[in-house]
Order: structure tokens, then C-alpha cells, then sequence
């Protein structure tokens, strides 16, 4: 504490006194409440609007889900949760048959009959799915299974009575779901792990209505205290379904793992933690402060932090004094950020005249040459993210980290090259619309993209953002093709390439996902055949192909993984994450443990 | 009588004018949910089909319409983006602002009275020069470089580091006075300068006048004059000043803590109400804004007839020109 | 007649500065920004503002007197160019201030009492009763995000103290001989309005458009901070608002010199308001020139 003058002294005094008074409790001693703190805040904790990384954290910790991903094994794989085993597939792939644990009781809430929460059946799977389709709910979750089960459709059309059955979705008897799908999706099971399949039982919406967010009534290992802007607080759930932990099961990896102190969790009931305890603290410098002063346990750290933390790079090592105090992890992000070009654009994109399309090739090509990733990883990400050419990020199982990075190597000469060979000069190249969202990472990102694109002898004055003051606002103007350069990032829903393929599906054109209305007749076929398929050798090269196809089209300057670096508190035995397919490690969380070295 | 039955009619329009205006706006003008409400990968259908449910596609004057009834019946339902019920929302922040804002706002201005005081009776002297020169500083000083400066010197370890960075988890006096601390400094010293500035120019004109000048020849006390006199005759201005910033200082002024500080207040929700679309939060608060504002004019008017029944000219000139 | 009466408050003005030494800092500094703002505008100054000159966050030295921010530009340029930004929103929306301010007052002021008044303090009540903060934010989703979002909802509700003020003196200018002789001789309103009151409210306004300028500038940084304010460029609420983050990790050339600068700046803006409003009319009281649209 540093003091100047004798005045500001006695004032230091007066007010350290009664700051230390003032403290709030959680810097006093350890209390055995895990204080997780996240960079964002969820507004709605309904499972139909978990689409936002915050929400789906809690969705799946107070509503059961049919599966979930196993605590450790990396990378993720798939292990039951409320089902009893992997689904049961038909051999044409499309009828699942799944059945469910016996003895799983909803939380006690003033919904059901007595206050006491009734046992979970298969019949509030099939609502809670349909749920989806039914237009007043308007749920963000559809899109999952749109098209893909049978009468589903015809469901919604006819008034979405609840009472009225789908014939592609049914509970056979108290405990057997079946699923019939009009093609095959061999991502269903992944779906079934997200938290908008969360099970809702049908008491709670209707006695809760627009309130069910506050209200959560689930079966999962959380019950919800509190919630508001600021923090929530789970508290554990007395009638969760006793699972003993398992290491093995788990996917334990002994090598890798053995610091975290999980060791003496084997057999043990979850979750292991009474009381959580989760802060919204979307500033970095606030989240960063919380932390290092103890009030929260756990942070993703912010990157502006990274120099004050890391002793080295390759691999991501924490400095002594922090070594000392936490753990870390460095988690590739399961997905990527990219700019799209809105190839329904004439001025860059496709266009009727071939000669003019050609130009326009050469155009994009010349900007994606132009972009140096290098140094984009470098300023903005600390060298830690792992840059990589074309579209399937290295997170996936179908990464071929063998692929040429010529696409991601910037090349200044050969992109002046091509605009000179192709009549491009500084009087007739389009002014470039670059889309951002208002804040200051973005526009400084912005200023980057323009002197990159200085360096190729494109006129400052005509790179011009399009700011927009929400990421809503912002999805609005694209999903209408209004922005030419779109930057974005896009999170992985399934640790699946077929997640990222279908971006460039030329039927998800806006206002679908494909952002930048990309449209190859060659890679639509490829597509269509693939999304059949199940993985396999045949179904990754068809996936490079296609890859290769958008890359030669230079459809979009792509991409970056980029490194997550989380910290958490040695009092505290976990593995955490921080990505879509996560979340389910709360229950495994243990405070006031020793952990070693 | 017929005076006030005009003053409530003028009341009235102002409420409809503000209504409207704030319709046109955040409603008419707002942003667009429908994309925020849709999945990944919408079809036009369904795109139809949100914007349907919004009222999107019903003409102004009945959206307007429905507007104000739901006004007028208090029908104020539930946020858009928590499902919360709005009512339920303003009832948690609201006292949240009032916590957070009414310490430094009353300091804030009891302090520039007591400036403005010595100020006004060393006129012209080294004191008043000093006091004079610091609120011009004061009033030079963004609101955002001190709340940035003062995070910096108190909750970093660049600083001090004695207060927290942001939160508010209140639950006694002791925490109360740990989260609202910085806060509280950073309002004070943001409005110290103007308020000392107005203060100390009442109670300079007031120190001129024939009565004062007497009571000094008669030997009264600096004390007594200031206080007895001066003060009692300048609280027509002092009081219609300090009544006129309350809805201002309470909704735009702890937008910026609140953002900053993290605490969930009025002012940040009704900012991120907007950023979203969130209509059922936005309706009420600006109902609220513009009623409490319209009520704070017709007592600041009442209040000015109170105390001084010939300042009617004054009065009728729109009375927020004090402010 | 009535260019005598307009040189007057301007011949005072200036005398009455010369003797305040205050009020000559006050002018001083602002000359200075001006000269800052036009050599940039003439492109002698500030022209690298936006290229990476040097490595990410070098701290102040002798080549960068600020040091650099993340993409490696260099701050003080930054900090130079933005009295540009500063400049232009300042100017432009105290133009605009005082002519709307001045038309509608004076407009009001005329037909005191008739319902011309009563519309036009119906107008400025309602605009008055909405919070400034979110009248700029609706008005940017409304605007979606044009460059003049900022500088019209300034504008729309900057307007209204100049506007009341200007009514009051037109009001009482009214009641005066030369007005009632011009009448007598048959002058139109209009001309009456124009060349014989409106000069004579000239000090008010020129007082009026200092005080807008100086929360023109502090309303700017504060919507840049919130995102709704300058898009494209920079300017010190940018540069603030950049230093927010930069200041946790230990780097403050940013918010030193935004700060710096902006702190200067107004500081000698006010002291030149204040001392243009005690040359031109010291029995005005400083309370009725205030400008308290936003805190701060």
C-alpha cells in the first residue's frame, strides 16, 4: 500500500481499517463453495434458448441430458448421462432406440402435485424436443433437428398440440425413447449431449410460463438458487441419481492428469461440491483483479494478461509466482474465427459476367494473400493461437495438420501480382465494407485488416467499417447480405467437421448459417453425400476436397484456433473447460483438497 | 387553482410527447429482434414468422396505441431477454440505484454548498480564488477518466488496492460501504465543480443584497449571515437545481458505474434494454423517467412559488433554465 | 444602429479578456488545440495515426513520447489527431446548437404566451425529460450506426437551455423603446427579428456555444466509451476506451495522454467561457448559463 503525504497517510489508515472490516467474507478463509467466474453473462436459462455458451453451461447442470462428454478423456467422447447406454441404431441408421435410467426424480417444486418432484419418464424427453417446434416457444434450438425426424414437421404445421404424437419421436413405455429420422444424421447423439435437449417437464412451463428461466425445474445434479445479471448460485441437488466417480470410466489419463488431485475422488458420490457460485464478469480487468484477490477461483484468463503470466510460449508455461498459486490449461478452442466474403456481392463476389467473376477471384485472392496472420496471432491472441488453412479446424478429428499453409502465409508480391495481372488499380478497386461489432478489440482488429491491405496498395479511404452496436444487430445485416467482409467467430456445437463443413453448404446461404453464400455445385454434392455418412477414412477425404474447394475459390480468409488459457485455484481438484461441449464438470469439481505438485 | 389544473394538462401532454417520442424511437425505430430470437440457420418461414409474433408487421398507429394502453393499465410484463417479470426487474434494481448513486449525489451537493459558502464570503480573496480555480479543474475532468484514474489508484495494485473492481454484494453496512465506495468518490468529484460553481454564484448575488450588507454593519456573525440569511433566501434556485438533477443523475448518471462497476442497477439494465430490443423494460422505465421527471417539474415549481410567490415571470420562463 | 450594438459585446469581449489572466490562459490553450486541429486537417500533423510505427505497447521514450498501444501506433499522433475529432464535433455541434437554439428561442420569445410558445416549450419539455444517454443510444439503433448519430442527438438535445435562454431576452428585448419604434414604423417581424433583436443577444450565445462545445467534447468520449460515438478515426473517449484494458496490464500511455490532453483542453475552454461571460455580461449570473444536459 503505498501512501504519500502525511494527510493521504492517515487517510490511507483510516480507510484501511475500515476496508478490512468491510471485506467480504470469501477473503476471510476457504469456504468449500467453488466460485466460478465467467467472461460473459447468460440472460435466459431456459434449455430452448441455452444458444449462448453461458446458457448451455447451465442447462446442462440443472436439467438432465440424455448424454454427455466423458469428464476427462480428451479428445471428448460421448458417455450416457440420463440414457443407460449409447443408443441402439438401426442398421439403415434411421430408427434410435435409447432407454433411459430408472429412479431419476424431477427437483421439489410448487409445479408438480405436493410440491414433490415426479419421477423422470421418456414421454418428457419427447416434449421437451418438442418444445422446439412449437412457434410460441420460439427456440433457438430447432435448427438442430429441422428436417431431420419424421412428422415433426407436420406437427408444427397442425397447431403443435402437445397431446397429439410425433410419429418420429415417441416414448415407447416409461423408460424407451424411439427416434425415426427421414435421413441418416450421424451427429444425432451428439445433439442429444447440448443443452437445448435438456428434459423440462411439462408442469414447469405451464405453471412458470415466461418465467421457466428463473424457475428451473430439473433433474440435474444443480438446483438453481439465484440468478441475476451479476452471479448465480447452484446448490446441489440432494436427489440426484447416485453415480460413484470413476476414473476409468471417465477417461482418466494418468500422464497427463495426475497433478490435479482427482485421485482421491475415485468411488466417491458427485457432485462433490455443495454450493456454486458463478460470477458474470464480462470485463477482462475486473475478472482478472476477482481472481488474483481470491474472490473467484476460476477464470479464463484475459489476454492482455498473458505477458504477466507466461514464462514461455511453446509450450504455455505459467511464471514461478503463479505456478505456485494455480493450475493451467491450455484448451484449443473447438472452433474458429474467420472473415467471409459475401460472395452474393457483385462487387466481390460471383458475378454474371465471367470475365468480371474472374477479377473478382483474382480480388479476394489477392486480400487472403495480403493478410498476415502472423502477425494478427501475434498482437491479438499472444502468439498462442494455432493458425491453419481452410475451414476444419485443428480441434476436430478430421484436421489433417499435413495440409500446405501456403492459403495462411502472407505473400505481398504475389498479391500485388494478382491485382496487377488482373486490372486492378487503385481508381477502380471496391471500397471494402468491413463489418464489426462495436468494441475495442474489433476496431483495432479492423485497423490491423487496413494496413494490411495498405501494404498491397489498397487506399486507406476505401476499407471502411460497418459498426454495428450488437452482435444481434450485427447477425441481422448479414443474415440480409448487407456485409461484405464478414469477421466472426464460430463455436463448435459437436466436436464433428461436419459442424464447420456445413457452413459453406450452398442451401444454408443466408439467412442460414452459410454466411458467405457460398455456393459450388461440386461441393454441395460432396456435402449431401457426406452428411450421410458416419466417420470414417472416405468421409475425411471428402471433407479435404471440399476444403480444398473453398480454399482454391478463396471464399474466405481462414482461419485461427485460438488458445484458451484457463487458471484455477490448487485448492480446487477439477478439470475444467470452457467450450460448447463442456460445462458437465461441475459436478466433479472438489474444493479445500490438496493437490500436488 | 386553474393554474394548476393547467400546469397537471401541460403535465400530461409532456407525458404523451415523451411517450411518443420514446415510441418512435426505441420501438419503431428499434432493433430489429427477429434475428436475435432465431436459431442458426432460420428459414424465410420462420423468419415470417418471429416478425409476425413481434408485430412487425402491424401499422404505427396501433402499435403505438397498444403501447400506451399498456402504459396507462400498468401492464407492463415480461423482459423480452430474461423472462423475467418486468415489474419484478425494476423492484431488484431500482433501490440498487438509489443505493449506489443517492450517497454521492447528497455529498456531492452538500459539500459544494459548504465550498460555495466560504467561496462567497472570502469573494475575491485567496480562498474563494482557490475554491473558484478547483471547480473549473473539477468541471474540466471527465467523468470517465475519473472513474478510470480512480479504479486505477484504489482497486489495482498499481494503487492501493482497497476496494473491490467491480460487484455489489451488499448485506450490511460494512460491505455496503466496501462496493459503494469508489463509486460514490468518482460522483462527488464529477459533480463537485459545477455544483460548487452554481452554489457560490446564488450566494454571491444573494451576499449583495441590501439586507446582508446591513446585517454585516450590524456586526452579525459570518455564520449566522451565511446561514440565516444568505441560505434561506438562495433555496428557491438550491432546491429547484438539486430536485431537476435527480432523474438525471439517477438513470444517465449511474449508467456509466453501473456499466463500470458492474452492479445491476436501473441505469445499465435500461442501456442493455435498449442494445437489445428488450420493449417490455424500455416501456416501463421510460414511463417512469418521464412521470418522475414531470412530478419533479410541478414540485420545483410549487416548491418556487412557495418560497417566493413574485418570481412568477421566472417561473413561466421554463424553470429548467437555473439548471 | 444595430451593427454598433453588434460590436459592442465583441470589442468588450476581448477587452475584458486582455485584463482577466485567466481568461488569456483560456484563450491561449485554445488556440493551441486550434492550431493542433488545423494542422491536421491541413496534413502537416497527426498523419500517422493509424500505422503501426512501432512494436506493441513500447513504453514513452524519445521516438514515441507516449510509447504505443497494441497495434504498435503511436499515441501521442493519436492523441494529436484527435483534437481534430474533438474539434469537429465541437464546432459543429455548437453551430448547430445555437442556430436551432436561436431560431427556436427567438421564435418563442416573439409569440411569447401565444401557442406557437406553448408548442415550442412542449417540444423542449419533452426533450428535456428523456435521459440523454438513452435518447443517443435509441438514436443510433435508429440511425443504424451513421456517422452523424452522435452529432444529431447532440444536437436535438444541446439545443434547448440556448433555446429558453434566447426566449427570455427576446422577451424582455421586446418590451423595449427601439423595438416599439421599429414596429411604429411598420418594420416586418421577421426583419425586426433578425437584424435588430438577434444582435443583441449575441453575447448570450456566443457564451451558450463555448459551454455546448466544451459538453459536446465530454459527451463524446463518454459515447465512444459506450460505442455509440466516433466509428471511424480516433479520438481521446477511442483512446479511453482502449486504455481500459491496457491499464490492468500496467500500461497507461493511453489514458495519459487522452486524459492529458482532454483535461487541458477544457480547462482552457472554460476558463474562456468564463471569461467571455464575465467581459460581455457580468450581471449575468453563472447559473443561468449552465449546460447540464449529461453529468458530466
Amino acid at each position: 500500500m503505498r501512501c504519500f503525504q502525511p494527510a493521504a497517510l492517515i487517510l490511507c489508515l483510516a480507510l484501511a481499517s475500515c476496508a478490512e472490516d468491510a471485506q467480504s467474507p470469501e477473503q476471510i478463509g476457504r469456504t468449500s463453495a467453488y466460485r466460478h467466474a465467467m467472461d460473459g453473462a447468460p440472460t435466459n436459462l431456459d434449455p430452448a434458448q441455452a444458444a449462448i455458451i453461458y446458457a448451455n453451461f447451465f442447462a446442462v447442470n440443472l436439467y438432465d441430458t440424455l448424454y454427455r462428454y466423458k469428464y476427462l478423456a480428451r479428445p471428448y467422447a460421448l458417455e450416457p448421462n440420463l440414457a443407460e447406454e449409447l443408443p441402439q441404431v438401426s442398421s439403415d441408421g434411421l430408427i434410435y432406440t435409447i432407454r433411459i435410467k430408472p429412479g431419476v426424480h424431477f427437483v421439489d417444486d410448487p409445479a408438480f402435485e405436493n410440491g414433490r418432484g415426479r419421477m423422470v419418464v421418456a414421454e418428457d424427453f419427447v416434449y421437451s424436443i418438442k418444445r422446439h417446434f412449437d412457434p410460441e416457444v420460439r427456440s433457438l434450438g430447432a435448427w438442430l433437428w429441422d428436417g431431420r425426424i419424421v412428422g415433426m414437421a407436420e406437427w408444427r404445421d397442425n397447431g403443435a398440440n402437445y397431446d397429439e404424437e410425433v410419429p418420429g419421436l415417441r416414448a415407447l413405455d416409461e423408460r424407451t425413447i424411439q427416434i425415426q429420422l427421414i435421413q441418416p444424421f450421424p451427429q444425432l447423439t451428439h445433439t442429444l449431449a447440448q443443452g437445448f435437449s435438456a428434459i423440462v417437464p411439462r408442469e414447469a412451463v405451464e405453471h412458470y410460463g415466461p418465467e421457466l428461466s428463473l424457475h428451473p425445474v430439473g433433474s440435474g445434479p444443480y438446483r438453481l438458487a439465484s440468478f441475476d445479471s451479476a452471479r448465480a448460485v447452484l446448490l446441489r441437488n440432494p436427489h440426484f441419481r447416485a453415480e460413484p466417480f470413476s476414473l476409468a470410466r471417465e477417461g482418466y489419463d494418468p500422464e497427463r492428469q495426475a497433478s490435479l488431485g482427482l485421485e482421491a475422488l475415485e468411488g466417491k458420490v458427485p457432485p462433490f461440491t455443495n454450493r456454486i457460485e458463478v460470477e458474470f464478469i464480462t470485463e477482462d480487468a475486473a475478472r482478472w483483479s476477482a481472481f488474483v484477490a481470491g474472490e473467484v477461483d476460476f477464470i479464463k484468463a484475459p489476454v492482455t494478461q498473458f505477458d504477466t503470466l507466461l514464462a514461455s510460449r511453446a509450450p504455455p508455461r505459467l511464471k514461478p509466482r503463479f505456478e505456485q498459486r494455480y493450475h493451467m490449461r491450455a484448451d484449443l478452442e473447438s472452433g474458429l474465427v474467420l472473415t467471409h466474403f459475401n460472395m452474393s456481392d457483385p462487387r466481390i463476389g460471383s458475378h454474371p459476367d465471367s470475365d468480371q467473376d474472374a477479377r473478382n477471384h483474382a480480388l479476394r485472392c489477392a486480400i487472403v494473400k495480403a493478410f498476415d496472420w502472423q502477425k494478427r496471432n501475434e498482437i491479438f491472441y499472444y502468439g498462442l493461437g494455432r493458425v491453419f488453412p481452410g475451414i476444419i479446424p485443428p480441434a476436430t478429428p478430421e484436421f489433417n495438420p499435413n495440409l500446405d499453409n501456403a492459403y495462411v502465409t502472407r505473400d505481398v508480391d504475389e498479391a500485388r501480382n494478382l491485382l496487377i495481372l488482373n486490372g486492378w488499380t487503385e481508381g477502380n478497386l471496391p471500397v471494402l465494407e468491413y463489418g464489426l461489432v462495436a468494441g475495442v478489440t474489433e476496431r483495432q482488429m479492423f485497423e490491423q485488416f487496413r494496413s494490411f491491405m495498405s501494404d498491397i496498395g489498397y487506399p486507406a479511404e476505401k476499407i471502411q467499417p460497418l459498426t454495428f452496436a450488437t452482435y444481434g444487430d450485427y447477425a441481422r445485416a448479414y443474415h440480409n447480405r448487407e456485409v461484405m467482409l464478414i469477421t466472426t467467430s464460430w463455436t463448435m456445437d459437436y466436436p464433428d467437421a461436419e459442424n464447420t463443413v456445413q457452413l459453406f453448404y450452398g442451401p444454408n446461404a443466408s439467412p442460414g448459417s452459410n454466411y458467405s453464400n457460398y455456393d459450388n455445385e461440386e461441393y454441395n454434392r460432396l456435402y449431401r453425400a457426406s452428411a450421410l455418412m458416419q466417420p470414417s477414412q472416405t468421409r475425411t477425404a471428402m471433407y479435404n476436397n471440399m476444403n480444398r474447394l473453398v480454399m482454391e475459390d478463396c471464399a474466405a480468409i481462414s482461419g485461427i484456433s485460438r488458445t484458451l488459457i484457463l487458471l484455477w485455484d490448487r485448492d480446487v481438484a477439477m478439470l475444467p473447460d470452457r467450450s460448447f461441449v463442456g460445462g458437465y464438470f461441475f459436478r466433479f469439481v472438489n474444493v479445500g483438497a490438496e493437490t500436488g505438485e | 387553482m386553474f393554474y394548476f389544473l393547467r400546469k397537471i394538462g401541460n403535465s400530461l401532454l409532456l407525458i404523451i410527447g415523451v411517450t411518443l417520442l420514446s415510441f418512435v424511437l426505441m420501438v419503431w425505430f428499434g432493433p430489429d429482434r427477429t434475428f436475435g430470437l432465431l436459431g442458426k440457420n432460420p428459414s424465410q418461414e420462420q423468419i415470417e414468422q418471429v416478425r409476425r409474433q413481434l408485430g412487425y408487421d402491424r401499422p404505427f398507429a396501433e402499435r403505438y396505441l397498444d403501447y400506451l394502453g399498456a402504459l396507462a393499465t400498468l401492464e407492463l410484463g415480461y423482459s423480452d431477454s430474461s423472462g423475467e417479470a418486468v415489474r419484478a426487474v425494476l423492484a431488484r434494481t431500482i433501490p440498487v440505484t438509489l443505493a449506489l448513486v443517492l450517497p454521492g449525489f447528497l455529498l456531492g451537493n452538500l459539500l459544494a454548498i459548504v465550498l460555495a459558502m466560504l467561496a462567497a464570503w472570502h469573494r475575491g480573496r485567496a480562498l474563494d480564488r482557490v475554491i473558484t480555480g478547483l471547480s473549473v479543474a473539477g468541471m474540466s475532468l471527465s467523468f470517465l477518466v475519473i472513474i478510470i484514474g480512480l479504479q486505477a489508484l484504489l482497486c489495482t495494485p498499481y494503487g492501493v488496492n482497497l476496494f473491490p473492481v467491480r460487484g455489489w454484494q451488499v448485506d450490511g453496512f460494512g460491505s455496503y460501504f466496501y462496493y459503494a465506495f469508489v463509486p460514490t468518490l468518482s460522483l462527488v468529484i464529477v459533480s463537485l465543480g459545477y455544483n460548487t460553481r452554481f452554489y457560490r454564484a446564488v450566494f454571491v448575488e444573494e451576499a449583495q443584497r441590501e439586507h446582508i450588507r446591513t446585517a454585516r454593519a450590524f456586526g452579525a456573525s459570518p455564520l449566522t449571515i451565511m446561514t440565516r440569511h444568505v441560505l434561506a433566501n438562495s433555496m428557491a434556485p438550491l432546491i429547484t437545481r438539486v430536485l431537476f438533477s435527480i432523474p438525471l443523475v439517477i438513470v444517465s448518471g449511474s449508467l456509466l458505474i453501473e456499466t463500470y462497476f458492474g452492479i445491476p442497477g436501473v441505469g445499465r439494465t435500461t442501456f442493455e434494454a435498449i442494445t437489445n430490443g428488450d420493449q417490455p423494460v424500455l416501456k416501463a422505465v421510460v414511463a417512469l423517467t418521464a412521470v418522475s421527471f414531470v412530478v419533479v417539474q410541478l414540485l420545483a415549481d410549487f416548491l418556487y412559488r412557495l418560497f417566493d410567490p413574485r418570481i412568477e415571470q421566472a417561473v413561466a420562463d421554463g424553470g429548467g433554465a437555473a439548471v | 444602429m444595430s451593427a454598433s450594438v453588434a460590436a459592442a459585446p465583441a470589442a468588450r469581449a476581448f477587452r475584458g479578456i486582455g485584463r482577466d489572466r485567466w481568461g488569456l490562459l483560456g484563450l491561449v490553450i485554445v488556440t493551441i488545440f486550434f492550431l493542433l486541429a488545423a494542422g491536421v486537417w491541413l496534413g502537416w500533423l497527426g498523419q500517422d495515426w493509424a500505422r503501426a510505427v512501432g512494436g506493441r505497447w513500447e513504453p514513452a521514450g524519445t521516438e514515441h513520447w507516449f510509447g504505443t498501444n497494441l497495434l504498435g501506433q503511436d499515441i501521442f499522433q493519436r492523441a494529436v489527431y484527435s483534437a481534430r475529432t474533438a474539434f469537429e464535433i465541437g464546432l459543429v455541434v455548437a453551430l448547430a446548437t445555437t442556430v436551432l437554439g436561436a431560431a427556436f428561442g427567438a421564435l418563442a420569445g416573439w409569440r411569447a404566451f401565444s401557442w406557437v410558445d406553448d408548442v415550442a416549450l412542449w417540444v423542449k419539455g419533452v426533450l428535456d425529460s428523456v435521459p440523454f444517454y438513452l435518447f443517443v443510444a435509441a438514436l443510433a439503433y435508429a440511425m443504424q450506426g451513421r456517422a452523424f448519430a452522435m452529432h444529431i442527438a447532440m444536437i436535438l438535445t444541446f439545443w434547448t437551455p440556448t433555446a429558453r435562454l434566447l426566449r427570455a431576452e427576446v422577451m424582455r428585448l421586446k418590451a423595449q423603446d427601439f423595438v416599439k419604434s421599429a414596429q411604429a414604423i411598420g418594420l416586418p417581424a421577421w426583419r425586426i427579428v433578425l437584424r435588430h433583436v438577434l444582435p443583441n443577444t449575441v453575447h448570450i450565445l456566443l457564451v451558450q456555444g463555448t459551454l455546448v462545445f466544451v459538453a459536446a467534447i465530454k459527451t463524446e468520449v463518454i459515447l465512444s466509451f459506450l460505442g455509440l460515438g466516433v466509428q471511424d478515426g480516433v479520438s481521446w473517449g477511442l483512446m479511453l476506451a482502449e486504455s481500459t484494458q491496457e491499464v490492468i496490464a500496467g500500461h497507461f500511455g493511453n489514458f495519459l495522454a487522452a486524459s492529458g490532453f482532454l483535461f487541458t483542453f477544457l480547462l482552457g475552454l472554460n476558463l474562456l467561457s468564463d471569461a467571455l461571460q464575465d467581459a460581455l455580461d457580468p450581471t449575468m449570473t453563472r447559473r443561468r448559463g449552465r449546460m447540464i444536459k449529461a453529468p458530466a
